[in-house]
């Protein structure tokens, strides 16, 4: 029995007035700059109210987390997957899993609307939505001896629901691994500096697999710090590549060239053994990914930055040239890692589930490791926020919108009614080491120029153009990180469907398969990317809000498989924790979807665009070849969106008709959990 | 003091390889003598292949 103690009360009273406050500043002081402060405390006291009483009304009443029930780690306990791990160090290892490129480039892009729309979501979306999914889905996962997301859904939902979502995981990782490598295009193109450093991580990590694998076996700390270490020197050494006359042209690569150089190093990185690349890049970029983020966080504090980007630009009108539509729905998916993201699920349904050590930890790891990423995109948009929005808007509008030189850019931006001056930007670019900012899409490189001012505010001024090229170097290390592990994992998916079709390609380890699995999804994001490249408007425009939309999707999977578990354990009274984001995830993703097919401005719509495009064509405005390329991808892109918006459609049709089955008593109320098992662990 | 000194190297690393998701090969040691005394201990190179095999065997293990 708990009685009422209004002593204990009192932090969580004060916690509370804290985030309130800073949400009213956030809110009230328009039209003048405040500090970043306000951000970072109207976040952080929201999370800890919510982690409090939010989580803890999950944890307790809707899934009953239950302490002297033994976890997987124990009961299976093999030394090797299933290992019961203290909660710290596992909340660590998820958070490192979850967080990646995608919290950083969405907030940055999102930027355009200001920065209160994009952190009032990146806020309470992680709250009510994001956190709350991977928290079932790791709870889900945990009940069932680490089961993954795909064999949930067919064993609680059905088989046809299952390869539905395992073909909705293969077609998302394309997308998605398409428009990360366009980031990371975008932002080493014509960077000797950038793609020194980049190129550099290939033998680094090449040595630290032979040390690891053949030298020192499984000695990954130490490769790790050599790793890093020389990581930092190829940093430095970077700045001497790009100054010199004879070196800096054979680093300078167009957007064409280092596009096909990814392509090539995806396909090599799938076919060679995990430990001479895959392996120890992962290693290399999950230390330096808690490094940064911490050092950014640390570099927010110390400068508290005031916020120079307004609240709300006239943007929310859908007129904004970063990329097309209104606040609604265009924000909500725009954002997707930071506030919810469905590639959590397969995470939280993968290897961490195998390791928690008990029960009650799972709050920590699944909804505090999600509270943790949102913290990640609230520093993203700090990051953003703290530029000039002239600045800001030079660097993130495609070329085709800002004219080819400095000086039209400065009139278009005038005319959106904000000011940078081509001197402004010629010594912004000379300060960052770069020969030009201007049109640098992909929110990459205006979140390194965001995080350099920060990191020099903090911690010394004569080193910008240095932590410039740090945050490129660490956003693409793990950008190709995820490329690399991505294209593995979509390989091994095509395979297994595959071999549905002629069994001797679902033989993981049999060459001529692996090589055609692994040629096909190259061949898939490769195809995207280049046309990513290639597209007047900077690919970004079309490619962001489909990884978007299909991400949100992918959650809304997640949580129609959320929601199942709730009701076949007989906790429907509860389904509304998982049913009231499912809502509105399928409220702005399949409204957003069908903007991006059917609207009919040409800079929305894809098939509004593909008409428009025709009519240049017609007119001789455009060479037929380039327009006949421009209309097949709409085209395209169209029909993936579709196909995304109706799995989705049938997922939940096929929920639904679960829950009302086993709420109107045609189907037993069971699930497939483990039985319970009496822990062994004291106390 | 240098005894002290090797042992907190050897946690701090262990903690660091766990947070990367790689199992602890001293734990994995112990585990085995407990479960399996009867049985060889599989030598570290073992352990870490089969690691790697399991970890990036299948399904994906890290988000975007």
């Amino acid at each position: 029995m708990e009685y009422f103690e209004p002593m204990r009360l009192l932090p969580w009273i004060l916690v509370s007035l804290a985030g309130a406050a800073g949400w009213g500043m956030l809110a009230l002081h328009r039209g003048e700059t405040i500090s970043a402060a306000w951000l970072v405390v109207a976040a952080v006291g929201t999370y800890l109210v919510a982690y409090r009483f939010y989580a803890r009304f999950l944890a307790r009443r809707v899934f009953g987390l239950d302490d002297r029930r033994a976890t997987p780690a124990e009961r299976l306990n093999n030394g090797r997957d299933f290992v019961p791990t203290t909660r710290w160090v596992l909340f660590g290892h998820h958070f490192a899993a979850i967080a990646g490129a995608g919290p950083l480039v969405g907030p940055v892009l999102a930027a355009q609307f200001g920065y209160l729309p994009g952190t009032l979501w990146i806020v309470f979306g992680v709250v009510l939505g994001g956190a709350v999914q991977d928290f079932i889905i790791l709870f889900g996962s945990m009940r069932r001896d680490g089961k993954s997301l795909g064999q949930m859904a067919k064993e609680e939902i059905g088989p046809f629901t299952g390869l539905l979502a395992m073909i909705a995981i293969l077609a998302i990782m394309i997308i998605l691994l398409a428009v990360l490598a366009l980031v990371v295009v975008n932002a080493l193109r014509d960077s000797p500096w950038g793609v020194f450093t980049i190129a550099c991580t290939i033998p680094i990590a090449l040595l630290m697999g032979f040390w690891m694998k053949v030298w020192r076996p499984g000695r990954t700390v130490e490769a790790s710090l050599g790793g890093v270490a020389l990581l930092l020197l190829a940093l430095v050494a970077g700045r001497h590549v790009a100054e010199s006359p004879t070196l800096a042209p054979i680093f300078t690569l167009s957007g064409p060239a280092i596009a096909g150089w990814m392509i090539a190093y995806g396909f090599v990185a799938s076919v060679l053994p995990v430990w001479m690349l895959l392996c120890p890049r992962d290693y290399l970029s999950t230390f330096m990914k808690i490094g940064t983020i911490v050092l950014l966080a640390v570099g927010i504090l110390l400068v508290l930055p005031p916020l120079k980007l307004p609240p709300l630009t006239p943007f929310i009108d859908g007129t904004g040239p970063v990329f097309a539509g209104k606040l609604f729905p265009f924000a909500f998916i725009t954002i997707a890692c930071g506030a919810i993201s469905g590639f959590h699920a397969l995470v939280a349904s993968g290897t961490t589930p195998k390791m928690v050590r008990r029960e009650g930890d799972a709050r920590l790891i699944g909804y505090g490791g999600m509270l943790m990423e949102s913290f990640v995109a609230v520093m993203a948009m700090c990051a953003a926020a703290v530029l000039d929005p002239g600045v800001y808007f030079a660097i993130n509008a495609p070329l085709a919108a800002l004219g080819g030189s400095l000086e039209s850019a400065a009139e278009v931006i005038r005319g959106w009614g904000f000011t940078v001056t081509p001197e402004q930007m010629r010594a912004l670019a000379a300060s960052m080491g770069e020969e030009s900012l201007l049109a640098r899409t992909g929110g990459a490189p205006s979140l390194a120029v965001g995080m350099a001012q920060i990191f020099a505010g903090a911690f010394g001024q004569g080193l910008t153009a240095l932590w410039y090229h740090f945050a490129i170097m660490f956003e693409a290390l793990f950008i190709l990180t995820t490329v690399d592990t991505g294209t593995r994992v979509g390989r091994f998916m095509l395979q297994e469907i595959a071999g549905h079709v002629w069994a001797p390609m679902g033989r993981t380890s049999w060459y001529p398969s692996i090589v055609i699995a692994s040629a096909l999804v190259v061949g898939g994001w490769g195809y995207f990317l280049v046309q990513g490249v290639l597209d007047p408007l900077g690919g970004i425009n079309s490619l962001w809000p489909l990884f978007g939309i299909s991400n949100q999707l992918l959650a809304a999977v997640a949580l129609c498989v959320g929601t199942t578990l709730l009701v076949k354990s007989g906790k429907a009274r509860y389904a509304w924790v998982t049913l009231l984001p499912l809502a509105w995830l399928l409220t702005v993703t399949l409204a957003a979807g069908w903007q991006k097919v059917f609207a009919d401005d040409p800079r929305l719509g894809f098939l509004a665009h593909a008409a428009a495009t025709a009519q240049r064509v017609a007119s001789g405005a455009i060479d037929p070849a380039v327009g006949r390329r421009l209309i097949f991808n709409d085209r395209l892109d169209a029909v993936v969106a579709l196909a995304f918006m109706a799995v989705t459609v049938l997922v939940v049709v096929a929920s639904v008709r679960e829950w009302v089955m086993v709420l109107r008593g045609r189907k037993p109320v069971a699930t497939a959990e483990a039985p319970f098992v009496e822990t062994a662990y004291a106390g | 003091m240098r005894a002290r000194l090797r042992a907190v190297l050897a946690s701090t690393a262990a903690l660091l390889r766990r947070i990367a998701g790689m199992p602890d090969y001293a734990a994995y040691r112990e585990h085995w003598l407990r479960h399996h005394p009867d049985r060889p201990i599989p030598s570290e190179r073992a352990f870490y292949d089969e690691y790697l095999r399991a970890r990036y065997g299948d399904g994906p293990t890290r988000c975007c």
